[in-house]
């Protein structure tokens, strides 16, 4: 179940917000898109899910085109999305906010569905009659990341997961999401915290402008800001 | 004087219609006076409508007042026990001339206006349009059964019929005219700034608030004057200043353009020439060799599917919401 | 028998509770819409007069009644249907007051095709005649309809709230509601569930059709006009923004007018809209949420 970017471009209007975007992402694998406010990272996980308008270029998932698909297709085509400011229903009990996520689920949907999540996230269990709007970011982060994982996806996107959160919080967050990796999900992540994202996932794009400026791996997560800075001065 | 022009189209479309009507028949002119009178009635709900982007159900409430002012005050004494038996003792012997009947029936249209307008206008959208159709229904309700301040469910019958050709060419020009200052003035322009940025508006130091009451008196001055000049065009009754009333005038600002002046100027010709010759038809009309004759209900179907159709594919109206300017002409 | 108090009968009382019950129906249909669409549908009376005319004109032709009830049905769901892929769809995007300026003008368009297609005389609906039967309980004369209006109501709401609080269809109805593109995003069908519940508030009109015909057979094109009129007010002083409160908005209306139009004389009882809608605009400036709701709810919803 590979995702691939093959040269995507995203027009709005007249202001081309992904110039020619190209990657790969493999299950069992995290990969990084890094860079400033306005670089396209956004505009490029909107795209995938059918939520942005594509000027050319193409996505695909395990060799057939994404494109032209409503986004609940391409959810339901085993593609969730976290989306940026979490998105949560407050007005909807965490329970409620999970059973949403069984929208996109193929398969049959018994009892247990949800447990999974709730392994993950132990603390959802404690706190799923409450209304979701009530519990902290770090929570609702937590009950995002949980609501797209119950769909059962193949790729999972990640738009600025980090934002507003504490850094002991986002270490949590991070592990989280190197657990699953682990359980073979294809995981793509958006971030603007350009070293933990580095030094997290397999390899990390940064992506400048809308266009493709530099890749790094691991490795390079020490001397970030000096590599970075080279690169889009 | 570079936006003269705006004024300028409308009132010659005003005037060429006047002219129109004083060449026909005397069965069609009551068809060009109606229609020169929904133009009043169009050009006031625009001065509040157009400039602040806040729906009204409500202006025809003013014209009902305007009608009930003018009329109660010009029926003849000794018509008046007639008609409105259960007036109250000083409206019984009250009687004003033409022209002030029309002039009073401004002012309590302003009055009125402004009084409603304090409370509602903090709202805003739908808010807006509930409250405004509440006023509807209230004033419509009031008319309707109290007797002592008109006839009630009774036509208002005996009015001298002062409304000719010129008096509603005249109304008209100046509904359009106070329009036209209007939204030239330093209040008509922090309106509009203020219904295309409202956060930037208020930055500014402008009061919402405050401008679009003006602008909702202003509106309800020139409801007012229109109500006075319809009963003196003929018998008005109750049950035609509600429902029916309010969707057509709001049919003919939508569909001619909510944004400009010239916009309710052009809905207003146009789906009244529409309406009226539609109306006509209904009751037989001989068109150039063919007889046509259509069964009742054709002229509000026709102008309903009008409406809804422009709300559907083109929201700014015919005019686009843009007034008139010679750069028009170069093309 | 009466109650003493305001002069209300035995007779009254239940005509009242059964105009409340149908008048909580109609609300209920009018809030589903507006919950999901965050439209007000001014049109939702014509809806509810073309299902009396279908009614009418099925006790006409010498139909069964219920098989008038199935024209009945059947008519408002394609009606409805349509209203939904001609008017509401294209209009999402706009403002709720360009969408009840738009149901204002389909409104007066049904309105004068039925006066077009049936005449402003009025149709009689006489197969509903034997609901308006009484029936006799303890000395008391209670017409058939007032009980089953009121039963019919209860259930019809019950089946609401168990198909929006305990269904996954009604959990992604909710959600499409709150947030229209979150909820595609997770893969709701937000448009499928929003049209489906568009046709519900549909169903709903066709039910307020059939009992309302019972209580007054006399169908003309303004029928149910003034009705709807009140359900309005009546869901904009409960709270609009959610379903429980605009069913008790229109509940305490029906009842209320029931109560009022019984057992005030007529010289008073005119000014009732009058009232009415006073009571509309000074919540409209002081709860916007409506009496019923929350004062906490969200404030920015109209």
């Amino acid at each position: 179940m590979t995702l691939v970017l093959d040269g995507l471009r995203v027009r709005y209007g007249a202001v081309e917000a992904v110039r020619g975007l190209s990657l790969e992402v493999e299950r069992g694998e995290i990969v990084g898109l890094i860079g400033p406010n306005g670089a396209g990272k956004s505009s490029t996980l909107h795209a995938i899910m059918g939520a942005a308008p594509v000027a050319g270029g193409d996505v695909r998932l395990a060799g057939a085109s994404l494109l032209g698909r409503s986004p609940e297709d391409v959810a339901r085509a085993g593609v969730a999305l976290v989306p940026e400011g979490r998105r949560i229903l407050g007005e909807l009990t965490v329970e409620e906010n999970l059973r949403l996520g069984l929208a996109a689920r193929r398969g049959r949907v018994n009892g247990s569905a949800l447990d999974p999540a709730f392994e993950l996230f132990p603390m959802l269990r404690d706190f799923r009659r409450r209304p979701a709007g009530a519990i902290s970011g770090g929570q609702q982060q937590q009950l995002a990341i949980a609501r797209a994982i119950v769909a059962e996806p193949d790729v999972l996107l990640l738009d600025e997961p980090s934002l507003g959160l504490a850094p002991r919080v986002v270490d949590t967050l991070f592990g989280t999401l190197a657990a699953i990796r682990d359980r073979g999900l294809a995981v793509l992540l958006v971030e603007q915290r350009a070293q933990r994202t580095v030094a997290l996932a397999d390899r990390s794009h940064v992506l400048a402008n809308g266009e493709l400026r530099l890749t790094l791996g691991p490795q390079d997560a020490s001397d970030i800001d000096r590599l970075i800075a080279a690169y889009l001065a | 004087m570079r936006k003269l022009p705006e004024l300028v189209a409308p009132a010659v479309l005003v005037l060429a219609t006047a002219l129109l009507g004083l060449v026909v028949s005397s069965a069609l002119q009551t068809y060009f006076l109606d229609t020169l009178l929904k133009v009043a009635i169009v050009v006031a709900l625009y001065v509040f409508i157009g400039n602040s982007g806040v729906l009204s159900f409500g202006h025809i409430s003013f014209v009902a007042l305007g009608v009930w002012t003018a009329g109660v005050l010009t029926v003849p004494e000794s018509q008046r026990a007639a008609i409105m038996p259960g007036l109250a003792g000083f409206l019984s012997h009250a009687t004003v001339g033409n022209v002030p009947s029309l002039l009073l029936a401004a002012c309590v249209g302003l009055v009125f206006a402004f009084a409603v307008g304090l409370p509602l206008m903090r709202l805003s959208g739908l808010a807006a349009g509930i409250a405004t159709f509440g006023v509807l229904e209230i004033v419509n309700n009031v008319l309707r059964y109290y007797d002592k301040i008109g006839p009630g469910l009774n036509a208002f019958s005996s009015v001298p019929e002062t409304t000719g050709i010129w008096q509603a060419t005249i109304g008209a020009l100046i509904c359009i005219g106070v329009a036209f200052s209007y939204q030239r003035s330093r209040f008509g322009r922090q309106l509009r700034a203020a219904r295309e940025d409202p956060a930037a508006a208020s930055a500014a130091g402008i009061s919402i608030y405050r401008q679009r009451l003006l602008a909702f008196a202003v509106s309800g001055a020139l409801a007012g004057l229109a109500g006075g000049l319809y009963v003196h065009m003929l018998p008005v009754e109750i049950d035609s200043l509600y429902l029916d009333l309010t969707f057509l005038t709001l049919a003919m600002l939508v569909v001619g353009g909510s944004g400009s002046l010239l916009g309710a100027v052009v809905g207003a010709l146009a789906i009244g020439g529409l309406d009226s010759f539609l109306s006509a038809a209904e009751n037989g009309v001989d068109l150039a060799g063919w007889h046509l004759d259509l069964p009742t209900g054709t002229a509000v179907l026709a102008v309903g599917a009008l409406m809804a159709l422009v709300l559907i594919v083109r929201p700014a109206g015919l005019s686009g919401g843009r007034e008139f300017s010679l750069g028009w002409l170069k093309r | 028998m009466t109650l003493a108090v305001l002069n209300v009968t035995w007779q009254t009382l239940a005509d009242a509770l059964s105009l409340g019950g149908i008048y909580a129906l109609m609300a209920v249909g009018i809030g589903l819409v507006f919950g999901v669409l965050r439209l007000v549908n001014f049109a939702y009376g014509q809806l509810v007069m073309a299902g009396a005319y279908a009614i009418a004109y099925a006790s006409v032709w010498g139909w069964p009644s219920w098989a008038g009830i199935l024209l009945c049905f059947g008519i408002v769901l394609a009606l409805t249907a349509l209203m939904d892929r001609i008017v509401f769809r294209p209009l999402r995007t706009h403002s709720p007051a360009v969408m009840l300026v738009a149901t204002f003008a389909v409104a007066f368009l049904m309105q004068s095709i039925a006066v077009l297609a049936f005449g402003q005389l009025g149709t009689i609906a006489s197969s509903m005649g034997p609901l308006n039967q009484p029936w006799d309980i303890g000395g008391v004369q209670i017409r058939k309809i007032a009980i089953v209006s009121i039963v019919v109501a209860a259930v019809c709401l019950a089946l609401l709230q168990l198909l929006l609080r305990r269904t996954s269809v009604g959990l992604h109805m909710r959600a499409a509601a709150m947030d229209f593109r979150t909820a595609r995003l997770l893969g709701v069908r937000a448009n499928r569930v929003i049209g489906g519940a568009v046709l519900i508030s549909g169903l709903l009109a066709a039910v307020s059709a059939v009992m309302l015909t019972a209580r007054n057979p006399q169908v003309t094109p303004i029928f149910a006009l003034d009705d709807t009129i009140v359900v309005l007010a009546g869901v904009v002083l409960g709270g609009l923004t959610r379903p429980v409160p605009a069913t008790l908005g229109g509940f305490t209306i029906g009842f209320a007018s029931g109560i009022l139009g019984g057992a005030l004389p007529t010289n008073q009882s005119q000014y009732l809209p009058t009232f009415l809608f006073a009571a509309v605009i000074l919540v409209l400036l002081v709860r916007p949420n409506g009496l019923f709701a929350r004062a906490d709810g969200a404030a920015e919803r109209l």
